[in-house]
């Protein structure tokens, strides 16, 4: 009986984690976006992402938010004109919001529900396939977010009159940590 | 002396695309007010008094504010059609937003459940991920300047394109100015095509040289080869017109062309070539 009381204690902060109020952060990220155009396939890269998850009652609250100025294309020509036709100078941040049950922690596919943010607009991705790797405390989360800019009411940017593709492709890579 | 009607046809020319560019500016379309209204509540559900609303234009950034009476509502008329953000706040509770889309001469109402302040269960805002709002947020002034830089750019774009077909023409027509098969009309045309490229391509180098310069942008990339070609095809479409109607002069006095003047056609061939080299620069990816 002493033993079986004792397991039980050794066990309960375990579950106790597990399912009660604790809080993730962003510790490193890789956020990259493709633009298509006949002379040119750009890929404009950012790792000043920062974020949060909350988790309650069952289910994880995440926000993560990029500032628009920190994607580097190599070319600074290039990247002001992205941020002039996503109005990234009116509205600087791209915020992704998601509600992820806590149990999807558990699964090597996540499918989410994102809100994003950006260019004035907010926008809903449903059902976005995300891949998740445990390393340690450590877990990565990897993925591509199928926007495309009319989803942002964002004109085409063209190069030689000719205007680049309307899909955009977003990659994500980010580490997250246990706070 | 062909030169003067020449550049005379190039200005002209450049004073029509001038007003062209100038004729193209948005029109402002005049819409019917909206409504908004609602209730703002605390976490039990209870109506509260002189909380601050902030109703924010999504699209222009533009903010107007509230307060609510004693029954918790708010009612601000006299709105823009668009999408807006709701937010209210009041001491004790954290702030609560919505958002809502305005239709012309819509009434909308939107209610605000607060939370309460502090709670770690509270969904993470920006102010936990250590952004301060004045960089969450935005200014409508930098977008308009991005926006004057973008256009200006963009005619500097097709400008300088529509301009490669007259600087052909003149280095095509080179051959017919000057050396043993020249005549009198061809240096005539010649000069009247050189002309137009030189009116042309200043106009194209205005929207350059004009655009508005964004502080703190370092220049990356490509950009940096288009500018430094600029600086030799500029020097040489300066250089290459003079010589021109020195050798000119030379050739419609019956004199060959001689002293400085015949590097007219050296400078005008490196001139056509950076400027070419310019365009692809920033066109192709190498």
């Amino acid at each position: 009986m002493r033993t079986r009381l004792l397991a039980a204690f050794s066990i309960l902060p375990c579950l106790l984690l597990a399912q009660g109020e604790h809080q993730w952060v962003l510790e490193q990220s890789t956020t990259t976006y493709q633009v298509s155009h006949p002379l040119h396939h750009t890929e404009g890269v950012s790792h000043a992402a920062k974020g949060k998850g909350v988790c309650h009652a069952g289910f994880c609250e995440f926000l993560i938010a990029v500032p628009v100025k920190s994607f580097d294309s190599g070319d600074s020509n290039r990247d002001l004109h992205m941020i002039q036709v996503t109005r990234g100078a009116q509205f600087p941040m791209v915020i992704v919001r998601t509600r992820l049950p806590e149990d999807a922690a558990a699964s090597a596919t996540i499918h989410a529900d994102l809100e994003i943010q950006f260019a004035g607009q907010t926008v809903q991705y449903k059902q976005v396939a995300l891949q998740r790797a445990t390393q340690g405390t450590e877990t990565r989360i990897s993925g591509t977010i199928p926007a495309m800019l009319s989803d942002f009411k964002i004109d085409p940017p063209r190069l030689l009159s000719v205007p680049v593709k309307n899909e955009i492709p977003i990659t994500v890579e980010m580490t997250w940590r246990p706070m | 002396m062909g030169e003067p009607p020449a550049f005379s046809k190039a200005a002209k020319l450049a004073l029509g695309l001038a007003i062209l560019v100038s004729v193209f500016s948005p029109l402002r379309a005049q819409a019917q007010s909206a409504t908004l209204s609602g209730t703002i509540t605390n976490p039990s559900g209870a109506a509260v008094t002189n909380a601050k609303v902030s109703i924010k234009n999504v699209r222009s950034g533009q903010t107007t504010e509230a307060q609510t009476n004693s029954a918790g509502l708010y009612n601000v008329p006299n709105l823009i059609p668009g999408d807006y953000e709701v937010s209210a706040s009041v001491e004790g509770f954290a702030a609560g937003t919505n958002k809502v889309t305005l239709a012309a001469g819509a009434t909308a109402k939107i209610d605000i459940a607060l939370t309460t302040a502090g709670s770690s269960t509270a969904p993470p805002s920006l102010g936990d991920l250590g952004i301060p709002p004045e960089q969450a947020q935005g200014s409508a002034q930098s977008q308009q300047l991005l926006d004057k830089r973008s256009h200006m750019l963009l005619i500097h774009q097709r400008l300088g394109l529509i301009t490669t077909a007259p600087l052909i023409a003149t280095l095509i027509t080179s051959a017919g100015a000057g050396g043993k098969s020249s005549s009198a009309s061809g240096r005539e045309l010649h000069a009247t095509l050189g002309g137009i490229t030189a009116g042309m391509y200043f106009t194209t180098a205005y929207f350059a040289v004009f655009a508005p310069k964004i502080p703190g942008n370092t220049r990356r990339g490509p950009i940096r080869l288009h500018r430094a070609l600029a600086w030799v095809h500029g020097t040489g479409m300066v250089l290459t017109p003079i010589l021109g109607a020195m050798a000119y002069d030379q050739r419609n006095a019956g004199e060959k062309v001689h002293g400085i003047a015949k590097y007219h056609s050296t400078a005008a061939w490196i001139t056509g070539v950076a400027y070419g080299a310019a365009i692809l620069s920033v066109s192709v990816r190498f």
